[in-house]
């Protein structure tokens, strides 16, 4: 969750594992839109002696898709590079880190942004520090402050980092994957336990961010601020991925591995969840490979989403009116439009996240018109906050919810109006309130990492 | 006529190891301290085998090396084309170690070969072009 090891293949490759896309207005600076992309999921803070980093052998990329034809206008590309100053001791640092300079920090990770769209490849920024892992009140005593040096300013406006934070990301993994359990609601289930609050099974861990703050115009098909909401040009389609070189050779004889060939995309992820829940496992890898102008293949998989079947019968008499519908022929265009789409004018009053319709692409749409919400709902589209998932998505959202809700039938009557939600539908949660320092109100919006000494990976 | 193509993507695992060019013949297995493999492993009365594989002569080799821009006749230059399918499961793959020594390391299955073979070298260097 929402996309933490979530194909059995890149389960197995935790540096390119693309957990988390968000993509929003930025509160602070409503003429910008801030993008980021989360990796390395379920990193435990202690761990040491060698602390989490990105893969200098990955290419990871944030794709713009402005003009709602499947395919990314605008690419930015990061890439990573480690520097060992002292290799002949074990340790990652040998005093305290007290500034990105420090001499006794061993182990450096810095790296280099392009941005690529009509005018060719420009280089932002190279040789950006990233920050250290957050290792303990020793060696990291200002945490805060090593993070705000490695926030580096780019040219035209734009504003890039890179390093380790808390992941923001709250799910109760533990229970959804048994059996589709969800805690406040398990009384219900066909398996039943008395209800209990959720489990926020990620709020000790941390992972890998990548964020970038763009001016609005620098990423829109005309280059301006759209004015209206309804505006075509108001729509941006955003997604994440990595990407690996197709031939690696572990030669005995060099302690650096040699790759060759092409950059072959190994994870991706726009809306969270989708690869996760909607498609089947043994589509997961392909899927990951895909780009989202080919996502008409995993149409049926939207259309008729195996949770949607599932809810009726790990929760016995609690969704009647959505087994009615799974067991019709009818086919989820509502999903189909928040997933693949986006919605188009007509459906929310006074709102659309339509790209134009000329494919069927999984990504998050954002339409960059609608302001920043004065007091966010973490249901974004669902509690009436225009400005929250699935337009784009905020570091806040309960997107679980969210996504379980629609599933469960909420949204069908958008497409719909005759039909009538289950009760449940409105109700279900995972029952989780994350914890405040989970985000910030500043850029990258992603409050800092756990330490490793006063975060175990299990709680006191 | 060269056959150099089926010396290195068209033969089986098994048989790699035994197609060892005979004598005069140019393309030399060697190991990575730089031993011949054609010495061990008729220092050890392996089968040389009939290898059913025709070898560049030096002569041809030569040119090749001295003039690698040139058009030499061996076999009609590789083409592009639009790949016929996913790649096997265990690719036979081949890379150019030391383009000067004219080393080629080949790997099937888990075998690895690396072979002194300027004219497969100069192939492969024209094909990435």
């Amino acid at each position: 969750m929402s996309s933490h090891r979530e194909a059995p293949e890149i389960s197995k490759d935790p540096v390119a594992d693309n957990t988390d896309t968000y993509a929003f207005v930025s509160p602070d600076k409503p003429e910008t839109v801030t993008i980021i992309t989360n990796y390395l999921p379920t990193e435990v803070p202690a761990g040491g002696p060698n602390f989490f980093e990105f893969g200098n052998d990955v290419l990871y990329s944030i794709y713009i898709d402005n003009d709602g034809d499947g395919l990314p206008e605008i690419t930015y590309e990061f890439t990573f590079e480690s520097k060992l100053s002292n290799p002949n001791t074990f340790l990652y640092n040998t005093g305290p880190i007290e500034k990105l300079e420090s001499p006794s920090w061993n182990k450096r990770q810095f790296f280099t942004v392009t941005r690529i769209d009509e005018s060719g490849r420009t280089v932002l920024g190279s040789k950006l520090a990233c920050p250290p892992c957050n290792i303990g009140p020793r060696s990291t005593p200002d945490y805060s402050k090593l993070a705000e040096e490695a926030i580096h300013s780019l040219s035209g406006g734009q504003t890039v980092f890179a390093g380790q934070r808390n992941d923001p990301f709250y799910v109760d993994i533990g229970s959804i994957f048994d059996l589709g359990d969800l805690r406040p609601f398990q009384n219900l289930h066909l398996i039943p336990t008395a209800a209990e609050p959720g489990v926020d099974s990620l709020q000790t861990l941390n992972v890998h961010t990548i964020a970038i703050q763009v001016p609005i115009a620098s990423l829109t098909s005309n280059g301006k601020v759209p004015s209206s909401v309804m505006s075509a040009s108001a729509v941006l389609g955003v997604w994440g991925s990595a990407s690996r070189r197709a031939i690696r050779i572990t030669d005995g004889a060099k302690s650096e591995k040699s790759e060759v060939g092409p950059w072959v995309q190994v994870s991706r992820l726009g809306s969270p969840l989708f690869n996760e829940v909607i498609i089947p496992l043994g589509l997961k890898d392909e899927w990951n490979a895909r780009q989202p102008v080919a996502d008409s293949t995993f149409l049926s998989h939207v259309q008729k989403p195996e949770l949607s079947g599932l809810l009726p019968v790990l929760y016995p008499g609690v969704f009647p009116e959505l087994e009615k519908l799974d067991k019709s022929s009818a086919e989820r265009a509502d999903l189909v439009a928040i997933f693949l789409t986006g919605l188009p004018e007509g459906i929310i009053p006074g709102f659309q996240n339509y790209n134009g319709g000329k494919v069927q692409a999984e990504m998050l749409r954002l339409n960059v018109a609608v302001p920043p919400a004065s007091k966010p709902n973490v249901l974004g589209l669902l509690g009436g906050d225009l400005a929250g998932y699935p337009n784009g998505r905020r570091v806040i959202d309960d997107v679980t919810t969210i996504s379980i809700r629609a599933v469960a039938g909420l949204t069908y009557p958008l497409v719909e109006p005759k039909y009538k939600p289950d009760e449940a539908a409105e109700g279900v949660t995972q029952g989780i309130t994350p914890l405040p320092f989970r985000t910030q109100s500043v850029f990258p919006y992603i409050g800092i990492p756990h330490d490793g000494y006063d975060f175990p990976s299990s709680t006191r | 006529m060269f056959k150099l193509s089926r010396l290195t993507f068209s033969r089986s695992r098994s048989s790699l190891a035994s197609v060892i060019p005979g004598p005069g013949g140019t393309v030399e297995a060697v190991t990575p301290e730089g031993t011949s493999r054609r010495a061990f492993l008729e220092g050890t009365g392996a089968a040389v085998g009939t290898a059913a594989v025709v070898l560049a002569t030096p002569k041809v080799v030569a040119l090749a090396n001295e003039a690698p821009g040139a058009s030499v006749p061996i076999e009609p230059a590789a083409k592009p084309v639009s790949q016929s399918g996913p790649a096997p499961y265990e690719p036979v793959t081949a890379y150019v170690r030391n383009a000067e020594a004219g080393e080629v390391t080949v790997m099937a299955g888990q075998q690895e070969t690396t072979y002194k073979d300027p004219v497969l070298v100069k192939r492969l260097l024209d094909a990435a072009r």
